[in-house]
């Protein structure tokens, strides 16, 4: 990232933070327009209703015109058609250097779509050359495209600053240490060697708001490859060594009862607790996430193990039980001094509740009604219940 | 947590820019010393409702025998009853204006009370034939409900259910009397259209009257959705000159759409019409050859970015 778009990128931060600011009734325009003349925009930014066009079109206009190259061009010449999404690849790259820099376009849809056709492109005609017919194995292939991938995405994380490349990476990086001997291993020892530094990294000041969200993306990831390493259904059905193109010969049968099976079972429970407690620990948003989708899932896996009852009361009693902490959580953080405990409030303060309750009026509108049960042919037993899409266009455009 | 905030506001403040009283309170926000789970906690209620009424639909599925209706029928009115009951009790009095929720889980208990009122309506007609041969209407009577529930507790989750379970009970209706979604007849092609402009017309009546002005962009987004994807639905008919004609439709419907919400800045609502007005072109101009398609597509596309790069422009010129 250059030292300019890492300028402007600092200053979005603090407009954005001004604006929220403003929201909340905590500062005046007049207070907004001096924070806005202080932290001038030197970028080209559009909002985003017109980012999404402008993706959207800009991603269309790439596959249209890598088409009729590839239908006129490349027709029947594979080699011809990889060399040609190389080269479109490349120039892509060019492109999106050329409206960060030359242009200084930022959040302005264009360029995003570029750089991931540009990625892309690069993506799928090296992997044409690695797979095509006098290339490598498909076994000793599939750890150098993953390889590439993690460096490509990482290096386009690092110099275009999109988190989502980040954390493209980081699952990319994971796929590839899969098909190593230790593969399991290293899932557990990388992402527990490298979460404290993302941590620190997610929030150093020293770093442009870019890099800190990729730091939290790449986190994200690697937390999520940490529990499916330790997780023991991946454990019972060989999940990581299946990916790594199945080292799983060796292994012990999978439920043998083991010491790792219990190692496991107890890293199940204790990694979304010690997510939890370290979100809670040091306020942080990204980690009480992980915790909480964490947690979810060793939950979810629970019945599959131990037999908890019918579903329909797993879910009801487990739905009621979750709404009743959910409203004691809310409670008791109410009920501190100020509305806060801890250093955590329930109140929305800076929120843009507008556009929030337009989002949840949206996932409303995404559950249907319980199901007419004559009408679907369902006769004679119910078959309701929320949670299905459909009912009347739902979208989650708003 | 915001560090590049943490360090601008101590200059911010010595410069007198921001009001010295709120500095504090910004310093805390900005470093992660303070953090709101407002959002948080609001969608964990929305799983736990899920996964609660999720859990009634199941129940009374898989125990239908061994509890016996009248039972599930009263269990499921008793739950709604405390659900709804609590919502009464809290509610702050009417207005036709926007009125703030009493509490973080006012929305979703409100929900959960008319999702489960809609459970037992279903239970209830699934067991007793209560409907007879108008089974679908059911759902009439949830969007019905969930509509005057939507109004009376100020609620735009309930309000966006309300219009769903209507739409719902129209696709409900027309399969039960054979209709498939592409069939020749264009009976949900019709449907999906009139609800939509219902819809967008209650809501732009809603906000002319300023009655519940704050719904108005639920039945708006909702009502374009749902027309334009009527109108799409025709670009699949059999015939030839039909499937033309809907092109052509949706051309000039997305088309009005896009100018009327650019000029009244509605930009969601422009970025619908113009993706329909694109499809529907892209449908009219009937390319059958693939290199003939991709050039379209991409010389079009690149027409298209300079048009929204030119009404940015513009925009950006008139709010200078």
């Amino acid at each position: 990232m250059t030292p300019e778009l890492a300028r402007a990128d600092r200053a979005a931060a603090v407009r954005e933070a001004a604006r929220s600011w403003r929201r909340a009734g905590w500062i005046d325009e007049a207070a907004l327009a001096a924070v806005a003349s202080r932290f001038p925009d030197d970028r080209v930014r559009v909002g985003p209703v017109f980012r999404a066009l402008l993706f959207l079109f800009t991603a269309i206009a790439v596959c249209g015109g890598f088409g009729f190259l590839a239908v006129t061009v490349a027709s029947g010449h594979d080699g011809v058609l990889a060399g040609l999404a190389l080269a479109a690849g490349a120039s892509l790259v060019a492109a999106t250097e050329l409206l960060t820099g030359t242009f200084r376009r930022r959040q302005g849809g264009i360029e995003a779509a570029t750089s991931l056709m540009a990625i892309a492109l690069l993506l799928g005609g090296g992997a044409w050359w690695l797979f095509s017919p006098g290339g490598l194995h498909l076994a000793d292939g599939w750890p150098v495209f993953w390889t590439a991938t993690a460096a490509l995405t990482g290096a386009a994380a690092w110099r275009w600053g999109y988190p989502l490349y980040a954390g493209i990476g980081t699952a990319a990086g994971l796929a590839a240490v899969a098909h190593l001997p230790a593969g399991r291993a290293l899932w557990i020892a990388l992402p527990l060697a490298a979460a404290p530094a993302l941590v620190r990294l997610a929030e150093s000041p020293r770093l442009p708001p870019a890099h800190r969200a990729s730091a939290t993306a790449a986190l994200l990831v690697a937390l999520a490859g940490l529990y499916v390493a330790v997780h023991v259904g991946s454990w019972d059905a060989r999940l990581v060594e299946s990916l790594g193109g199945g080292h799983a010969e060796g292994l012990p049968p999978a439920a043998d009862g083991g010491l790792a099976r219990w190692a496991a079972v107890a890293a199940m429970i204790l990694m979304p607790a010690l997510l939890l407690a370290a979100g809670v620990w040091r306020r942080r948003l990204p980690l009480l996430a992980a915790g909480a989708a964490a947690a979810i899932a060793s939950l979810a896996t629970l019945p599959a193990y131990v037999h908890l009852g019918p579903l329909w009361l797993v879910l009801t009693v487990g739905g009621a039980a979750w709404i009743a902490v959910v409203l004691g959580a809310w409670r008791y953080l109410e009920a501190g001094p100020g509305g806060e405990r801890h250093g955590f409030t329930a109140a929305p303060l800076t929120a843009d509740r507008a556009r929030q309750s337009l989002l949840e009026a949206a996932a409303a509108a995404a559950l249907t009604m319980p199901a007419e049960p004559r009408a679907l042919g369902a006769e004679p037993n119910f078959a309701g219940g929320g949670g299905r899409s459909g009912g009347g266009g739902a979208s989650g455009e708003y | 947590m915001n560090p590049d905030a943490a360090l601008a506001i101590p200059e911010l403040a010595a410069s007198g820019a921001l009001p010295a009283e709120q500095v504090p309170r910004l310093l805390r926000l900005a470093r992660g010393e303070l953090l709101s789970v407002h959002a948080e906690l609001r969608a964990l209620l929305y799983a736990g409702v899920l996964l609660l009424t999720g859990g009634v639909g199941l129940l009374v599925e898989q125990n239908l025998d061994r509890i016996g209706p009248l039972a599930i029928a009263s269990a499921l009115a008793l739950a709604a009853a405390a659900a709804l009951g609590w919502v009464v009790r809290v509610a702050p009095p009417f207005s036709w204006q926007e009125v703030a929720s009493p509490n973080l889980a006012f929305d979703y208990l409100l929900l959960l009370g008319i999702l489960l009122v809609a459970a037992d309506l279903a239970y209830c007609e699934a067991a007793f034939g209560l409907l007879g041969v108008h089974r679908s209407w059911h759902l009439l009577i949830v969007a019905g409900l969930a509509g005057a529930a939507a109004f009376r507790f100020d609620s735009r989750v309930v309000f966006s259910l309300a219009l769903s379970s209507f739409a719902a009970w129209r696709g409900v209706s027309l399969t039960l009397a054979g209709a498939a979604p592409w069939s020749r007849n264009g009976a949900w092609r019709w449907n999906a259209i009139a609800c939509g402009l219902g819809f967008a017309a209650f809501g732009l009546g809603l906000a002319r009257s300023r009655r519940k002005p704050h719904f108005e962009p639920v039945a708006v987004h909702l009502g374009c959705l749902l027309a334009l994807g009527g109108i799409g639905l025709g670009m699949i008919d059999e015939s030839r000159g039909a499937g033309l004609a809907w092109a052509g439709a949706l051309l000039l419907a997305g088309g009005a759409l896009a100018g009327a919400a650019y000029r009244a800045r509605r930009f969601p609502l422009f970025a619908y019409g113009v993706v329909a007005a694109y499809a529907g072109l892209s449908r009219l101009l009937e390319i059958r050859d693939a290199a003939a398609g991709c050039l379209w597509f991409s010389a079009s596309s690149v027409m298209m970015i300079a048009g929204l790069l030119a009404a940015h422009r513009r925009m950006r010129e008139a709010a200078a």
